[in-house]
């Protein structure tokens, strides 16, 4: 048998599935530890469980960065769908999990009984996971605590897209420049889930198609190359 | 998006170059290449999707190894191998995340020159690693042959198997280099078996430590 080389890892460094991190997740305080994805616990150690970079977004709260493409719903997210079935009382809704997610009728705004929320199968709707779990069925609804519906519900006309949710996170991360960038160029409205959808509406075919390529090729860019990128498209695109 | 390669120093356990690159494929949610020497497989995973009825387990994921040959229709053999994927993939995931789902790794032959079950294995966790699930570990699986004087000979490639009496190919996973899958051909001895499972066994941390920079380089691109 040879034995595993116990190499100390760190915030910040590439970590394997089956790597023990225990060391680098007991630095500092160690009254309260939050072990995110990518972590898990066996026994007295801390356990890598996927490839990615080991990091501390907060306090004493760990998680391993990895590449994703497919989605796994977390209560609270918010998910751009597609209707697949509408049945009586629930609408089906394609978000991209392993399992259909459900969106009743009654959890529109002003949807009553005798007032049905109009929406068709192919419809696409920005909505929140009310309940998720592994063991349960996604459940959406498109209005908030108070009964409103906010940004949530269907989303007219437009072009959806799908793309690694990676993506998703760094685009609505605070300090990501494109859609402020895109901003200026043309108007035009999104919707990002956190399942990997982004829905497009855009003034023209054209500019849909611009902010589309856009969003994928912003995936390896670093913050100047987005800025530098948006204004070359805004160049090319008022130029044809 | 990038490239790795990595040959085993010194003459004792000698690896054909590594090649392998990550998130080839755009439809499945990770996919990878690899290609030893001459020999190449490519791999897509798919999961955690939705799961027939019929194969469906409450507490656990389903893990499917698919298997495509370079051409025609999966034969018997080809069946054996799937078998041998999906039973070393179903102990490497961490099924018990993901209850009533199905895991689905392909794999598809695009050159055999010799240790083509090997290189399928190694591909399928290179596709598992980029797609983002949870694994309980890696695994990764070594090629060797017993020659007719009966020395030893790490991955060898499809000239050097032609002198073969016995052929080996052993998975190990990462935590304890313990064997996680393993399928002979041949006649051998026990002594042979334990110096080829001894050779495999150090030649496989070379495997892990590419899997390691293969990582460290895909982490910029992750955001």
């Amino acid at each position: 048998m040879i034995p595993t080389p116990d190499p100390a890892y760190r915030v910040g460094d590439s970590v394997l599935p089956g790597d023990d991190v225990s060391a680098a997740v007991r630095t500092g305080d160690v009254s309260k530890i939050v072990l995110g994805p990518g972590l898990r616990r066996l026994g007295s150690q801390v356990v890598v469980s996927r490839a990615g970079v080991l990091k501390m977004p907060k306090n004493n709260v760990f998680v391993v960065d990895a590449y994703q493409k497919r989605y796994i719903p977390v209560k609270d997210e918010h998910v751009v769908g597609v209707v697949t079935n509408a049945s009586s009382d629930v609408f089906r809704v394609d978000i991209g999990a392993s399992v259909t997610a459900s969106l009743s009728y009654l959890d529109f705004e002003h949807a009553t009984k005798k007032n049905r929320p109009n929406i068709q199968v192919g419809d696409v709707v920005y909505a929140k996971l009310s309940t998720a779990g592994r063991d349960m069925e996604p459940e959406l609804v498109c209005v908030d605590t108070h009964g409103k519906a906010g940004k949530l519900g269907k989303l007219e006309d437009g072009f959806l897209l799908t793309c690694s949710l990676n993506l998703i996170r760094k685009l609505l991360s605070v300090n990501c420049p494109l859609l402020q960038a895109l901003g200026q160029k043309w108007p035009y409205e999104c919707a990002f889930g956190m399942n990997g959808k982004v829905w497009i509406k855009a003034r023209s075919v054209k500019e849909t198609i611009a902010i589309g390529n856009a969003i994928y090729e912003s995936e390896l860019m670093d913050n100047a190359q987005i800025k530098k990128m948006c204004t070359n498209l805004g160049l090319v695109i008022d130029s044809m | 998006m990038a490239d790795m390669s990595g040959q085993a120093s010194g003459e004792d356990h000698k690896l054909r170059p590594f090649y392998c690159e990550l998130n080839v494929l755009s439809r499945p949610d990770g996919s990878a290449i690899v290609t030893q020497g001459e020999t190449a497989a490519i791999a897509g995973v798919y999961g955690p999707i939705e799961v027939k009825p019929n194969k469906i387990h409450i507490e656990k994921a389903t893990v499917e190894g698919i298997y495509r040959p370079k051409s025609g229709l999966p034969c018997v053999s080809d069946r054996l191998c799937e078998t041998t994927l999906q039973n070393t993939f179903e102990a490497a995931v961490l099924t018990s995340q993901y209850p009533r789902t199905l895991i689905s790794i392909s794999v598809q032959e695009m050159q055999d020159s010799g240790g083509l079950l090997a290189c399928a294995i190694n591909a399928g966790c290179l596709a598992l690693m980029n797609s983002g699930l949870s694994m309980k570990f890696l695994v990764a699986a070594v090629h060797c042959m017993i020659n007719k004087t009966g020395e030893v000979i790490l991955d060898p490639d499809n000239k050097q198997l032609k002198d073969s009496c016995a052929s080996l190919m052993f998975a190990f996973d990462n935590v304890d280099k313990n064997i996680v899958s393993s399928s002979t051909h041949g006649r051998f001895t026990e002594a042979q078996y334990q110096e080829a499972l001894l050779r495999c066994r150090t030649a496989s941390t070379e495997i892990f430590q590419l899997y390691r920079d293969m990582v460290k380089k895909y982490a910029p691109t992750m955001g």
